[in-house]
């Protein structure tokens, strides 16, 4: 495996065991990481609002404060570093409890190192396209019917006028969506896209977040004008609206 | 579901639906009384009707008073005589004192049985629950090692490794299987102290040498931690308790005094008994991490781990001090742990009941 950029990527890793630390960190390094390491949840926190990271390691069960706690206080704080979580446990109701306190990947221990070192890569790797897929002040905005979404704060306008802080998931698909407007977007682009490969067992979380979108920004939800469904293939959006 | 749960159900509800006919019975039969009262009430009303009429049809009074003899008859007219009201109200009153003591002591029999049962079923639930409980910590601790052993030997797998990192390694995954080791050997003790399948013995034991023995063991990692391991024990001090047991408890509390001090980069661990009020106290104290009071009694439960590592190379099972308060439970005694705070050492202090020497 390769050194992933010339300027190092900073990771953070929060793991209370020290064994199970000591070779994530060894690995990191190895794979051209630079890294740090903070053994309980709030001092992940502490660390978190002095400095910067490109990505959280986050175990769950952590002393003092939970892994979830951790990523869910961060979320509400605007901090959207990208959280892979590693935990002990885990059954599909911990996967999903993982995500929707805000974590972009879930890694059940014990785990393949390989496959760690692919997520790691997997989820920097789309920060690096979104991050540069919204780094021009054309790309930065997207206004459509009324709204208007600002992919770097994660901030949206809704036609209403009502102000929407959006998810990282929810913003990575506007932007996938906004890239290839009027154009057919299938479920699979999009999970592959926005998660990655296998995070989710199915494509119907897609259609829950674009539920989720239709609802902060179109007129009638029920009568979508700009995220449009196509049957049995995916979804088209249509800045202008549909005639 | 379970064959004895359905038992315990079905019980539940026959003597549930026992209650309710004891209720009916005594209800049925106060009805019962009443209708039977007013039924000799209305016969009396008849006799005395027709007292009158042969009264007034001439039949002298002496005649009449013979042939309805529980009526009262004087100056033509007739009623029922006051004994005879008098045995009616009293066998009124004789049923429904029956009906109320055999009615109540019916219910309070089927409510105690409904009581009974009840808590038998919720203590079932509760003890299933724990189960589930425990085996899910369990299979998370044995997690945490099982991804430190399977990320070490995917290291080595994966890219050729300076011969200090293999051995940097290998020691780590050797220290891993230990600690699984040692927490296969916790948790059959802890579920053996759970279910009260042990016999501990009771005899006098002499602290100052278990201290010893113990402290011994433990002396050459104390010193490779830079922990001075003190014993100030007195000889001569006798307790009550399973020489065997008494092994296992103050290896514990020595163990966890080390790794509170390890994180810190070494310190001491002092121990020292004392006499007081017919009770030997063991007092263990150390210049370690410490814990939030608060946490005090939260250190005794199974699992928890106040400071699990926190950089040193001991682990904890999350099970020692657990069995260390079941043993002192089982063997009449009591252990209490105290610290002024996070970073200010702790002291966790063994009681048992003293005893006097054995008879030489």
């Amino acid at each position: 495996m390769s050194a992933p950029a010339q300027r190092p990527i900073r990771v953070l890793v929060v793991e209370d065991d020290p064994h199970l630390a000591a070779g994530v960190l060894e690995n990191l390094r190895a794979e051209g990481y630079e890294v740090a390491q903070v053994g309980d949840g709030r001092a992940a926190l502490e660390w978190l609002r002095a400095g910067s990271c490109a990505l959280i390691v986050l175990d769950v069960m952590l002393p003092e404060l939970d892994g979830l706690a951790v990523c869910r206080t961060l979320r509400d704080e605007g901090n959207n570093t990208p959280v892979l979580f590693l935990t002990a446990r885990g059954d599909p109701a911990d996967r999903v409890r993982g995500l929707e306190a805000g974590g972009d990947d879930y890694l059940a221990k014990p785990f393949h190192l390989k496959e760690f070192l692919l997520r790691v890569r997997a989820i920097l790797k789309r920060w690096d396209w979104y991050r540069s897929a919204s780094s021009t002040a054309a790309t930065a905005v997207l206004r459509f019917g009324g709204n208007e979404v600002d992919f770097r704060t994660f901030r949206a306008r809704a036609w209403n006028g009502e102000a929407q802080e959006l998810t990282e998931k929810e913003a990575m698909i506007l932007k996938v969506l906004a890239e290839h407007a009027g154009e057919i977007v299938s479920r699979e682009d999009l999970l592959e896209r926005v998660w990655g490969y296998d995070v989710f067992p199915s494509t119907r979380t897609v259609d829950n977040f674009i539920l989720r979108i239709r609802k902060r920004f179109e007129h009638d939800p029920a009568n979508p004008r700009h995220f449009l469904t196509v049957w049995g293939v995916g979804y088209r959006f249509l800045a202008e609206g549909e005639p | 579901m379970k064959a004895t749960r359905v038992f315990e159900l079905t019980a539940l509800a026959l003597v549930a639906v026992s209650a309710v006919q004891v209720g009916w019975w005594v209800f049925d039969q106060h009805a019962y009384t009443i209708e039977k009262a007013q039924a000799a009430q209305s016969l009396y009303a008849g006799q005395a009707r027709a007292a009158r009429a042969l009264l007034a049809a001439g039949v002298s009074e002496a005649r009449v008073r013979e042939l309805l003899p529980d009526l009262e008859i004087s100056g033509g007219e007739a009623g029922l005589a006051p004994a005879a009201e008098r045995a009616l109200v009293s066998e009124i009153r004789r049923r429904y004192r029956q009906y109320v003591w055999e009615g109540s002591f019916f219910l309070l029999a089927l409510a105690t049985c409904i009581a009974v049962i009840a808590r038998a079923l919720r203590a079932e639930a509760r003890v299933l629950e724990e189960q589930d409980d425990f085996l899910a910590l369990v299979s998370h601790q044995f997690k945490t090692p099982l991804a430190s052993l399977q990320l070490s030997l995917e290291t080595m797998a994966l890219r050729p490794l300076a011969p200090e990192q293999s051995r940097t390694l290998i020691e780590r995954m050797l220290s891993d299987l230990s600690r699984m080791e040692m927490m296969v050997t916790q948790i059959l003790e802890s579920v053996r102290l759970e279910r009260g399948r042990v016999d501990l013995r009771s005899e006098p034991v002499e602290l100052a040498g278990a201290v010893a023995r113990v402290a011994a063991a433990l002396e050459a990692r104390a010193r490779a931690q830079r922990i001075a391991l003190t014993s100030d024990v007195a000889p001569g001090l006798y307790i009550l308790a399973d020489p065997l047991a008494l092994d296992v408890i103050v290896r514990n509390v020595l163990e966890n005094a080390l790794a509170a001090v390890a994180p810190v980069g070494g310190g001491s661990v002092a121990v020292s008994a004392r006499v007081s009020n017919g009770e030997v106290e063991l007092a263990v104290r150390d210049t370690g991490v410490g814990f939030r009071s608060a946490d005090g009694a939260r250190l005794f439960e199974k699992f928890s781990r106040l400071h699990p590592g926190g950089g040193s190379d001991q682990y904890g099972t999350g099970l020692g001090l657990y069995i260390v308060k079941r043993l002192m439970q089982l063997a009449a005694g009591r252990v209490t742990a105290e610290s002024a705070g996070v970073g200010q050492g702790a002291c966790f202090v063994l009681t048992w009941p003293a005893t006097a020497a054995p008879p030489a």
